[in-house]
């Protein structure tokens, strides 16, 4: 039995002009069987701040309660959000202080930097960090993910074409997947507005 | 004192991939021409693609050495086969003969992924995929080898096939021009070097039409 595969996701962020894409598939198995169809995966950390987590469902859960937790005490401290590069730099080291029984987790975290730049990165179960200027995937659709993003991908899309973009790339990779799908779960954020959108996919 | 494992493996993994798409007369088949062993490359100019019978070519992935044995038994018997029928045998037959060839091996598998593709007995194109010990389906696409978790997401995306189970029965091979299905093979390969550390190097595209067979190369990513 896999750790990782115990309860299957998929979690895709893909870098568009000043604004980003986050998705998720919305399926919370155990093993083979289905429990949940509209799990979220993507949490907001704050309002530029999106981040998901794929793996063990119990471990994403913890870790989320945890960032949250420390994303509170910094905005009581520093007065003000944390910016997506710290907050990455956060995520990693809360990881790797369980270097030798770590979470079960592959986190994507997406948001938008100084100047609304778009800041997308992933890094593995122990923190460390990819950061990649075109797209980042995560779960166990992964290999399938790299694929269909590495073909849709281009350069500075608007918000409307990355959300197609993600959508078609994330709905074509779960289908792949026994483990996730039932539809997905898609934020687009720009500097001015964070739009959520489910998606109706195969529901097998 | 506790059991020992043997830890010498008959098998290996040379990786690759293989794509076919079926058209309405045409049927294009290509695979890399990467041969690797672990993080090592073997050579770059390996072809996984064998002519089986005129209008039947098979492109394999896999242990390549289990490759090159099952390609001389296909041929073999399909020799036995043009002297006793006098004549080349059929897609759909050569498709049924390979899935018979894998499973006498059902307890020691033949480590070949297979992809089938050719013309069948009224000239339209025909793409059979197998897994390692010989189940089959007749589809309009398909991927088999290290990259095709990356490759075969893409392929639906853009050739969705019906269902089989549809009634009544509808084609499942695409409506895309030859010129224009070469150009996907093409994309699809692109794609998949750049993800893929076993894919790479060279990639070698067969077509079969009305015409005949015709062969041909385009570079990839080296790295």
């Amino acid at each position: 039995m896999q750790i990782f595969e115990y309860n299957g996701s998929a979690l895709v962020a893909m870098v568009g002009k000043n604004c980003f894409a986050i998705a998720s598939d919305r399926r919370l198995g155990v093993q083979l069987q289905t429990i949940a169809t509209d799990f979220q995966r993507i949490s907001k950390i704050h309002d530029r701040l999106f981040l998901g987590l794929s793996g063990l469902a119990t471990d994403a859960q913890t870790l989320y309660q945890r960032l949250v937790f420390r994303h509170k005490l910094y905005q009581l401290r520093e007065e003000r959000d944390m910016k997506p590069e710290t907050f990455a730099s956060l995520v990693s080291a809360i990881l790797y202080e369980k270097r030798f029984g770590p979470y079960f987790c592959q986190p994507v975290i997406a948001g938008l930097g100084d100047e609304d730049k778009p800041f997308i990165c992933t890094m593995d179960s122990i923190g460390a960090k990819e950061l990649a200027k075109d797209f980042v995937v995560a779960g166990t659709a992964s290999e399938s993910l790299y694929g269909a993003c590495e073909s849709m991908f281009k350069e500075n899309m608007e918000p409307e074409e990355l959300f197609e973009t993600v959508s078609q790339a994330l709905l074509a990779s779960v289908d792949r997947d026994c483990l996730s799908g039932w539809g997905g779960h898609v934020y687009v954020v720009t500097p001015t507005e964070v739009k959520e959108r489910i998606l109706k996919g195969r529901m097998d | 004192m506790p059991k020992e494992q043997a830890n010498w493996s008959p098998y290996d993994n040379n990786g690759g991939s293989c794509v076919a798409v079926a058209g309405a007369d045409y049927c294009v088949i290509a695979a890399d021409t990467r041969m690797s062993t672990g993080y090592n490359i073997l050579t770059r100019d390996y072809s996984k693609i064998c002519k089986l019978a005129d209008k039947c070519v098979m492109a394999s992935s896999g242990f390549q050495a289990d490759v090159k044995a099952l390609q001389k038994h296909l041929a073999a018997r399909h020799l036995i086969y043009q002297h006793q029928h006098n004549k080349q045998m059929s897609c759909p037959a050569m498709a049924q003969l390979l899935s018979n060839t894998l499973y006498y091996k059902r307890f020691f598998p033949y480590y070949s992924f297979n992809v089938l593709g050719g013309l069948d007995n009224e000239g339209k194109g025909c793409v059979f995929t197998y897994d390692a010990v010989g189940s089959y389906e007749k589809v309009g696409y398909s991927s088999q080898g290290s990259g095709s978790t990356l490759i075969m997401p893409f392929l639906d995306n853009q050739l969705k096939s019906p269902s089989p189970l549809l009634l009544p029965a509808q084609d499942a091979v695409t409506p895309l021009a030859e010129a224009e299905a070469i150009d996907l093979v093409k994309t699809v390969f692109a794609l998949a070097s750049e993800r893929d550390i076993y894919t790479g190097d060279k990639l070698e595209i067969v077509v079969i039409n009305a015409d005949g067979i015709r062969r041909e190369y385009m570079d990839l990513r080296k790295d």
